[in-house]
């Protein structure tokens, strides 16, 4: 099961990569990519690196290359450099799931399957709905568990569990595709070389919007995998955007425990629950969140409104910490302040 | 693209499950419950080769399916482990150590398993809690006894001269739950297979009749009984033992009906301690041992632990009693009365006949012989030492010139340097 995600993980970076080359990129970039891929099935990694040198000094940022460079590096047995490349890219991009399973792959061989198990979590992270997947499929191992228990103890008479409750998913998760994918394909936004495709393109986003689009209309025919379907213009689009980032950058600090990050999320006029002082309701969250030994908190359903400087975030909040696990619906409301999106209110239920 | 690359991802594969098993090692190590130390032994000592893994094919089949997914778990193919546990539970679905294994590897799937065994809270409350460590203890016991496999060749040390009627011996082994048998060729003692067994509820030595304690000594299978005539809490068969045999007896220890016995349909095997002093085998293991043993002539050591020794090495520990005994012999075969007599104790017992009772007919056998030698055929003997020094001796007693004899039983005691007879008898 496991092997068959890495597989099925892999396979969509491939087609992802694929569909980025033919329908997003140049040709001169295409070849690049395709070169470079075709260098590498044949072990050619001297000459894979120069190809692979010689596109990042002209485009130093372009993700798919700076995978490669660390492909590369890994399999010409350079793992400390491997490590490095993909962890800058992961810090670049954190919304992509290769470089973090790149990462567990390269820390797994060296026996260090904790590093590699947080950064397949990291991965698994990157994508909502695949992370409720992994929920669910972890869900239904579990059912199965408890009846070879009871088998085990022979618990005949004893009554079981109500059937399991899977988590379904109502809405296409825009996070995953829209950072992640075109991110990949339009990469020249930051390289800027490339007329091909307008620097300002949301490609997978915009595509399946009905209103007229820029440019970009280009890519209105990419079957984007993940499409949202009533999607505000371009303009709220980058504040939802923003607002979901924000979003999402809270959740990820709460889950790795850090406390600076995550109260750096509040803004200074956040209702404090129970009307506590700010600092005591920072030291209670402080003792709850580092007391755990794992923590994971993953969104699902967003749906963010933003209106002018304000915006409010629902979600159902799948909270796990070590044997807990909560299941809850939560709104969050925000106020951008200067280019920031900060918490003002924290409300669960409802 | 290399990142697709087959090395890669076979990586991926085995990290994402040895992330789960690393885990469960390192708590493992942690930890101090006798649990823990279940799961543990598999994966970090590797199993020695079995003498008996020849015969593994068709006996304890499923205890060695068992132990190769324990083995395929501590080196990390949890898919494979999975798959066969799958197999396993299929074929057994009441082998509940194997039901329990298999729930923990649909476990690594979900999430990190704590422990061997990782039931949750809420299915192992109240007598579940009892079933499972039950369960972890069966797979402690069958993990040391394939862990301390006996050195290749080696015989128990109670196995001083088996006479080749014995076609077959069985030493059972408490502390390692485990059964011995062996076969007796022309050349040596040979190990045939060894099987996971269960005891008393209240372990060994046996006292009085309801302890639930299995008994521990020298005894021969007296009887191979149908299972058709016997309840399903039998299994495939019984073949029970004489306890009490005559040390036992003038030991004054009571109870009856020592069987060796298969599980009852809802069990595959049972716990460790479980029986009411009998010893329990898988249904499988019982009926391949009912096939081959022989009833009279099977002896069934139950030691608390077995010792093993090379089989020259009991060529000298067998002196003295040979010198004894071939005394005995010569004495018997002159037809001298008084020295005949000074190998028997004071509380000698034939039966229910004492020394007083029983020297008439002694005196008698030995008019009719006339002084004619006598021949031991078909000589065993096995020592039984605890508090004591006991030999379970057993020949057929030949005049020169018959053809055949009664078989007798003696029980020799060693006091000092002196073997005495406490109870001499005819059997069968």
């Amino acid at each position: 099961m496991k092997l068959g995600r890495a597989h099925s993980s892999t396979l969509l970076l491939v087609r992802l990569l694929a569909l980025a080359i033919s329908l997003t990129l140049g040709a001169a970039h295409a070849n690049d990519y395709s070169d470079v891929a075709q260098l590498l099935r044949e072990g050619k990694l001297a000459e894979a690196q120069t190809r692979v040198d010689r596109h990042l000094a002209a485009q130093p940022r372009d993700p798919q290359m700076r995978l490669f460079k660390g492909v590369i590096q890994r399999e010409s047995g350079r793992p400390a450099d491997a490590i490095a490349t993909f962890t800058r890219l992961s810090e670049d991009h954190p919304e992509l799931p290769e470089p973090y399973n790149n990462l567990a792959v390269i820390h797994a061989a060296q026996g260090q399957y904790d590093k590699a198990r947080i950064a397949l979590e990291k991965a698994l992270r990157t994508n909502p709905s695949y992370a409720t997947a992994h929920e669910n499929l972890a869900d239904v191992y579990a059912r199965l568990a408890s009846q070879a228990y009871s088998k085990a103890l022979q618990l005949d008479g004893v009554p079981q569990p109500g059937p399991a409750r899977l988590t379904l998913i109502r809405e296409l998760s825009p996070a995953p595709a829209s950072p992640a994918r075109p991110v990949l394909a339009a990469a020249p936004s930051t390289a800027a070389s490339k007329p091909v495709v307008p620097a300002q393109a949301k490609p997978a986003v915009v595509a399946a919007a009905p209103a007229p689009t820029k440019p970009a209309a280009a890519t209105a025919a990419v079957p984007a995998p993940s499409a949202t379907p009533p999607q505000p213009p371009a303009a709220a689009d980058s504040s939802n955007r923003e607002v979901e980032l924000a979003v999402r950058a809270w959740a990820r600090a709460w889950t790795d425990k850090n406390m600076t990050q995550y109260l750096a999320a509040y803004d200074k006029s956040f209702e404090t629950p129970g009307q506590q002082s700010r600092s005591a309701w920072e030291q209670d969250r402080r003792l709850r969140i580092t007391g755990k030994s794992r923590i994971s908190v993953n969104l699902l359903e967003l749906q963010i409104t933003v209106k002018g400087n304000r915006a409010v975030a629902k979600f159902r909040q799948d909270y796990k910490a070590d044997a807990l696990a909560v299941l809850s619906r939560k709104t969050l409301e925000l106020v951008r302040t200067g280019d920031r999106w900060l918490i003002v209110k924290e409300a669960s239920g409802g | 693209m290399k990142l697709g690359s087959r090395p890669l991802l076979l990586l991926l594969g085995t990290t994402i499950v040895l992330v789960a098993l690393a885990r469960d090692r390192g708590e493992q190590a942690r930890g101090e419950t006798v649990a823990m130390a279940a799961p543990q032994t598999p994966m970090q000592a590797p199993l020695t080769p079995s003498p008996a893994s020849g015969t593994g094919q068709v006996n304890g089949a499923a205890e060695a399916r068992l132990i190769e997914i324990y083995r395929l778990t501590g080196a990390g193919y949890t898919r494979e482990a999975l798959e066969r546990a799958e197999s396993l539970v299929r074929d057994h679905p009441n082998f509940q150590l194997a039901q329990l294994v298999y729930g923990d590897l649909l476990t690594t799937q979900a999430r990190p398993v704590r422990d061997f065994g990782d039931v949750p809270a809420a299915l192992a409350g109240g007598s579940a809690g009892n079933t499972l460590s039950d369960l972890r203890h069966e797979s402690q016991m069958r993990i040391k006894a394939l862990r301390e496999r006996p050195p290749v060749g080696a015989i128990p040390s109670q196995f001083l001269a088996l006479s080749p009627r014995n076609r077959h011996a069985i030493a059972i082994d408490a502390s390692r739950s485990r059964l011995y048998l062996f076969e007796n060729t022309p050349q040596q003692l040979k190990l045939v297979a060894d099987f996971y067994i269960s005891v008393g509820k209240s372990g060994i030595e046996k006292m009085v009749e309801g302890d639930a304690r299995t008994p521990l000594g020298v005894y021969f299978i007296i009887s191979n009984l149908d299972p058709k005539s016997l309840s399903d809490f039998y299994g495939s068969g019984a073949l029970p033992i004489n306890y009490p045999n005559v040390l036992d007896s003038k030991r004054g220890k009571t109870g009856r009906g020592i069987w060796l016995h298969g599980t009852p349909p809802n069990q595959f095997s049972r716990a460790p301690l479980a029986s009411d002093g009998c010893v329990v085998l898988s249904n499988p293991d019982l009926a391949f041992l009912s096939r081959t043993v022989e009833i009279r002539t099977t002896p069934v050591v139950i030691s608390p632990r077995l010792e093993w020794v090379a089989p020259h090495s009991v060529q000298a520990e067998r002196k003295p009693f040979e010198d004894a005994l071939g005394a005995w012999r010569s004495a018997k075969s002159r037809g001298d009365l008084d020295q005949l007599l000074s190998f028997y104790t004071p509380d000698f017992k034939s039966y229910d006949k004492s020394l007083a009772e029983w020297v008439p007919a002694l005196r008698s056998e030995v008019d009719k012989a006339r002084g004619k030698p006598i021949q031991l055929k078909d000589l065993s003997y096995l020592r039984w030492t605890d508090a004591t020094d006991t030999m379970v001796v057993t020949f057929g007693e030949v005049a020169d010139g018959e053809r055949s004899g009664p078989t007798k039983r003696q029980y020799w005691v060693r006091q000092g340097s002196e073997w005495k007879i406490f109870f001499e008898g005819i059997i069968g």
